[in-house]
C-alpha cells in the first residue's frame, strides 16, 4: 500500500466512523427505549460493550502481527502491531472509564473484582508494558522484538487469565447478544448496539491506518537521515 | 538428547557455582522473605483476622515478591564485560540457554520457597503437618511456572534502560492465574482438604506452567539476538 492510499483510506474511514458515532449518540440519547430495570444508566451499555469488543480485536491484531514479525522480520508488521496496540489502549481506556460509571449506579460501587472488569484492567496493563518495553531500549530493533514477545505472551495468557478471574462469582450481566438461542435484546437496542459497534470498528481502523502511515513516514525519515542524502535538520523542518 | 541436557546443565552449573561462592541472591532473597513476614505480622490486625487464616495468601505473596528480587538479576552477570556475547557464541541452542537459566533459578527459588514456608509456619502457627507433601507439590508446580515466565521477562528487562523496575509491570498482570489458583489450592490443602479436592486448581497451574515453558523456549531466542 502506498502512503497516499493509506491516508485516503484513513480519511474515508474516519469520516464514516465520526458520522456513525454522531448517529449512535443521537440514538442513545433520543431514540432508543429506556431499559426497564436499570433505567437511564443502561445507555452506557452502547458505548461500553462495543469498545470492549474492539479492544479485544486490537489485542488479537497485536499478537498476530507480532508473531509474524518475529517470524519473517518484516518491518511493516511491527508498525501494524504498534498501531493496533495504540488503538487498543484507547478503547480499553473507554471500557475502563465507562464501566465504573455504570457500575456506580447499577451495582452501587465504582469497582468490583468482577471477571470481565478485571480482565480488561489487566489487558490495559499488558498494553502499557508493551509500550514501556518499546521505549526503554537503547537499540530500537531490540525494543521492537521485546515488545513483540510481550504481545505474544500476553495473548497466550489471556485465556488463562479469563478462566482465573471467572473463578470469582460473576456480578457482570450475562451476555445478551452473543448467545446460542439468539439475542435477547430489544430489537431497537440491538440496532443501536450494532450502529455503535460499526462506528467504533471504523474509527479504530481509521486511527490504525493514520498511525500506521505516520510510522511509515517516521521510518522513511530515519532512512533518509542515515543514508546521508538529507541532513538531519532538513527533514525535521 | 543427552548432549542437550549436558548443555542445559553446563549453563545451570555455571550460575549455581557463582551463587554457591557469593551466596548473594539466596541471602538477599532469604532475608527479604523473613523481613516481609515480620512486616506482615504488623500489617495484619489480629483482632480482625488471624494471619493463619490467610497463610496461603501470605505464602504466595512472599514467594512472588521475594522471587522477583532474585529473578530480576538472572542476566546481571552476563551484562558485564560482554559475558552475554560469550554465552551466545558458545555451541548451544538458545532454548538450552533458557532452560539452563530456568534450572538455576529454580534451584535458588526452591530454597527461597522452603525458607518462606518454614518462616510463615513458624511466625503464624500454621500447621504444615496436615498436608505437607501436597502443599509442597502445589508450590513446586506454581514456582516452576513463575520461574519460567520470570526468566523470560528478566531477559527483556535486563536489556532495557529501566532494568528490574520493569519486571513487575510486565510480570504481575500475567501472574494472576498462578496467584488465584495457587492461593486457592494452598489454602484448601492447609485447611485439611485432600489433594483430589484441589485438582482443578492444579490443572490450571499446570497449564500455566506448560504455556510459560513453551513461550520461553520458543521466544527466548528473539530476546538475545543482536
Amino acid at each position: 500500500m502506498s502512503l497516499a492510499t493509506i491516508r485516503w483510506g484513513a480519511l474515508v474511514l474516519a469520516l464514516l466512523g465520526v458520522g456513525l458515532t454522531l448517529l449512535f449518540h443521537w440514538q442513545v440519547f433520543f431514540w432508543v427505549p429506556t431499559e426497564a430495570s436499570m433505567g437511564v444508566v443502561q445507555r452506557i451499555f452502547y458505548i461500553h460493550v462495543p469498545a470492549a469488543w474492539v479492544g479485544f480485536l486490537a489485542f488479537g491484531i497485536v499478537a498476530l502481527c507480532s508473531a509474524i514479525y518475529l517470524w519473517i522480520g518484516e518491518e511493516r508488521l511491527d508498525q501494524a502491531a504498534r498501531s493496533a496496540a495504540e488503538g487498543g489502549l484507547v478503547f480499553t481506556t473507554i471500557v475502563l472509564t465507562s464501566g465504573p460509571l455504570w457500575g456506580r449506579i447499577a451495582w452501587g460501587t465504582w469497582w468490583t473484582w468482577e471477571p470481565r472488569l478485571t480482565l480488561t484492567l489487566l489487558l490495559w496493563f499488558i498494553y502499557v508494558g508493551y509500550f514501556m518495553v518499546r521505549n526503554a531500549t537503547e537499540n530500537p530493533e531490540r525494543g521492537k522484538r521485546f515488545a513483540a514477545v510481550v504481545g505474544i505472551v500476553g495473548a497466550l495468557n489471556i485465556p488463562l487469565i479469563h478462566v482465573s478471574v471467572l473463578w470469582f462469582r460473576s456480578l457482570h450481566p450475562q451476555p445478551v447478544v452473543a448467545r446460542v438461542d439468539g439475542p435477547t435484546l430489544h430489537p431497537d437496542m440491538l440496532t443501536v448496539l450494532l450502529t455503535a459497534l460499526a462506528a467504533w470498528i471504523l474509527l479504530f481502523f481509521a486511527l490504525f491506518l493514520l498511525r500506521y502511515g505516520t510510522a511509515r513516514l517516521e521510518d522513511r525519515v530515519e532512512f533518509l537521515e542515515h543514508s546521508g542524502t538529507v541532513r538531519e535538520g532538513a527533514v525535521r523542518s | 538428547m543427552r548432549r542437550y541436557l549436558r548443555q542445559v546443565w553446563a549453563i545451570a552449573a555455571k550460575d549455581l557455582r557463582v551463587e554457591l561462592r557469593t551466596r548473594e541472591r539466596v541471602v538477599a532473597m532469604g532475608a527479604f522473605v523473613v523481613l516481609t513476614s515480620v512486616l506482615f505480622n504488623y500489617a495484619i490486625d489480629r483482632t480482625a483476622v488471624h494471619p493463619r487464616e490467610i497463610a496461603a495468601g501470605l505464602i504466595w505473596m512472599t514467594i512472588v515478591l521475594g522471587g522477583l528480587l532474585g529473578l530480576g538479576r538472572t542476566f546481571e552477570l552476563e551484562k558485564e564485560e560482554g559475558a552475554m556475547d560469550g554465552l551466545l557464541v558458545a555451541p548451544l541452542p538458545r532454548d538450552a540457554l533458557f532452560l539452563g537459566k530456568v534450572l538455576s533459578n529454580m534451584v535458588i527459588m526452591g530454597l527461597v520457597v522452603t525458607i518462606t514456608l518454614a518462616v510463615i509456619a513458624l511466625f503464624f502457627q500454621v500447621d504444615l503437618t496436615v498436608n505437607l507433601l501436597p502443599v509442597v507439590g502445589v508450590l513446586a508446580v506454581g514456582t516452576l511456572g513463575f520461574v519460567a515466565l520470570g526468566t523470560l521477562f528478566s531477559g527483556i528487562s535486563a536489556g532495557t534502560r529501566m532494568g528490574e523496575t520493569l519486571l513487575p509491570i510486565l510480570l504481575f498482570p500475567l501472574l494472576v492465574p498462578l496467584v488465584v489458583f495457587g492461593v486457592s489450592a494452598t489454602s484448601g490443602l492447609l485447611a485439611g482438604f485432600p489433594l483430589s479436592e484441589v485438582g482443578d486448581s492444579l490443572r490450571v497451574m499446570g497449564a500455566f506452567t506448560v504455556v510459560a515453558f513453551a513461550a520461553g523456549m520458543g521466544l527466548f531466542r528473539f530476546l538475545v539476538e543482536e
